[in-house]
């Protein structure tokens, strides 16, 4: 073979290997601008979507309180607020499913009517309140309970005032404690005589801003009465100020109720008592906190404190995307929202089919 | 030219060729990949949306009022996600700062920086108009 043939050979797979190298290239730059716009596009879409239900009160505009209707346009908005974000609270307690008279994502997904959208909605607390039983003394006729209560925000401490009620039977109490460095520790007492289990309802204000206020429960052992899970006797489902006991078993009967805040605690009054259910009144309290219900009762023998809070957060609601990120654009907005004058987190994530 | 030279000048030109159409992709590279606004956005946006809502029942103007800054500090520390460190600067209407110490909560560390401009009114004891510049940024 004559050497320019070899040559030639060799130059034409220089440039055939050139070609291929240069495809790859350009395959390999462009492509993240290509996908890149079209995920710009989903994320402003999707962020203009997530808005529009904090921004909107929906149809009709007071689906929240009215336990019948389904919305015909889904919108978490409070109707004619005088604030932006501002979410109705009743509208928020129908998204819980621990709530009587929740939507179902079926329901919420067919009024938000965009078919190509899927979301989940979350909506918690500023800050993380948790609660330890570090220890326990027996005394004669009592028993001293050594709590400890912390209050973060994802692992960094906040400074935060503490209200704290404690309900067993015939027993209601409260007092106040401060953290310091987001710790604080006190006893509660307990007579032997006061029949348990019993309940550690503890409200946490920041001390900068009065407006965010978080809470938690705690149930512990107290007289041989020890803690069932919450729902186990009733269910109890806030609605329009206006407080659901639906009975667990036939032979329950009710003894108080309570509405707590960080600032104000009240017994509630019954307004309705059925065959399996009983109604109670909520009222509105003047101080930016949610509001945590205390129904107490026997089953049979055996003595029972139910809670939940209204609005019923913190919740989660819709699609998890957990498994879904691959195939699917899926974006998450942050939001602080204001429910009843009391701050709160909310997050939405949407997502819809990779363009 | 000698015949026999031939091959070894196209060899030449092709090894040119591979040259020039590799630094014009080393160039172009850098060059197309255009950093995306989006999540800068999405910062100054959860920034905006934070000082509205402390604004929205007058608490940030009267911790201004106050002169107090750890609160207005602890307060945005609280509000914004985790992991956002910021740096906020107020001015009154002069343009005029207005605050002497610094309002941050660390170095501004990440690689998506944000910057939010939120003018707020207070009306205890005169009106009076301050111009917060919020400065944001998260690692990516």
């Amino acid at each position: 073979m004559p050497a320019t043939s070899v040559d030639t050979f060799f130059a034409c797979s220089l440039m055939v290997l050139l070609v291929l190298s240069a495809m790859a290239g350009a395959s390999k730059v462009l492509y993240p601008q290509i996908s890149n716009s079209v995920d710009e596009f989903a994320y402003e879409r999707y962020m203009e979507i997530s808005k529009h239900l904090l921004l909107n009160p929906g149809e009709p505009a007071d689906w929240g309180q009215n336990s019948q209707v389904v919305p015909e346009k889904f919108g978490l908005a409070e109707a004619n607020a005088e604030i932006l974000y501002a979410l109705d609270i009743d509208k928020v307690s129908r998204l819980n499913d621990q709530n009587r008279f929740s939507l179902s994502y079926a329901q919420m997904f067919a009024s938000l009517k965009i078919s190509d959208v899927s979301f989940r909605i979350e909506i918690e607390p500023i800050f993380e309140v948790s609660i330890n039983l570090t220890a326990t003394f027996h005394a004669e006729n009592e028993t001293i309970y050594k709590f400890e209560v912390s209050t973060e925000k994802q692992g960094a401490p906040v400074e935060a005032e503490l209200k704290y009620y404690v309900v067993a039977e015939n027993h209601f109490e409260g007092s106040q404690a401060h953290t310091s460095n987001g710790v604080a520790a006190f006893n509660v007492t307990l007579p032997e005589n006061v029949g348990g289990p019993a309940l550690l309802v503890v409200f946490a204000k920041a001390v900068y801003n009065i407006r965010m206020v978080s809470f938690s429960v705690y149930a512990f052992e107290h007289s041989l009465g020890e803690p069932q899970p919450v729902g186990t006797f009733l269910r109890l489902s806030p609605l329009n100020h206006t407080l659901e006991a639906f009975f667990g078993y036939q032979e329950i009967t009710l003894t108080e109720a309570y509405a707590l805040t960080f600032n104000y605690s009240s017994t509630l009054a019954k307004i309705a008592n059925g065959n399996q259910s009983a109604t109670y009144s909520i009222p509105c309290f003047q101080d930016s906190s949610p509001i945590l219900l205390v129904v107490t009762g026997r089953n049979s023998t055996a003595f029972f404190a139910e809670w939940t809070s209204y609005p019923q957060v913190p919740l989660q609601t819709g699609v998890n995307f957990d498994d879904s990120t691959t195939i699917s654009n899926v974006f998450a907005y942050s939001y602080i929202v204001t429910i009843d004058n009391a701050l709160y987190r909310c997050k939405l994530w949407l997502g819809g089919p990779r363009l | 030219m000698k015949r026999q030279n031939v091959g070894q000048i196209r060899i030449l030109e092709a090894f040119l060729a591979v040259l020039i159409i590799f630094s014009a992709f080393a160039v172009s590279a850098n060059l197309t990949i255009t950093r995306s606004n989006m999540e800068s956005d999405d910062l100054a946006s959860v920034g905006l949306q934070a000082l509205m809502q402390l604004d929205s029942d007058g608490g940030l103007s009267k911790l201004i009022d106050e002169e107090d800054w750890v609160g207005l500090r602890e307060t945005l520390s609280l509000t914004l996600p985790a992991g956002t460190s910021f740096n906020m600067t107020v001015y009154d209407e002069q343009m005029q700062q207005v605050n002497p110490t610094l309002i941050s909560n660390g170095a501004l560390i990440g690689q998506k920086t944000a910057f939010v401009e939120y003018v707020c009114v207070s009306r205890k004891p005169l009106f009076r108009c301050y111009v917060i510049h919020l400065q944001l940024a998260v690692a990516k």
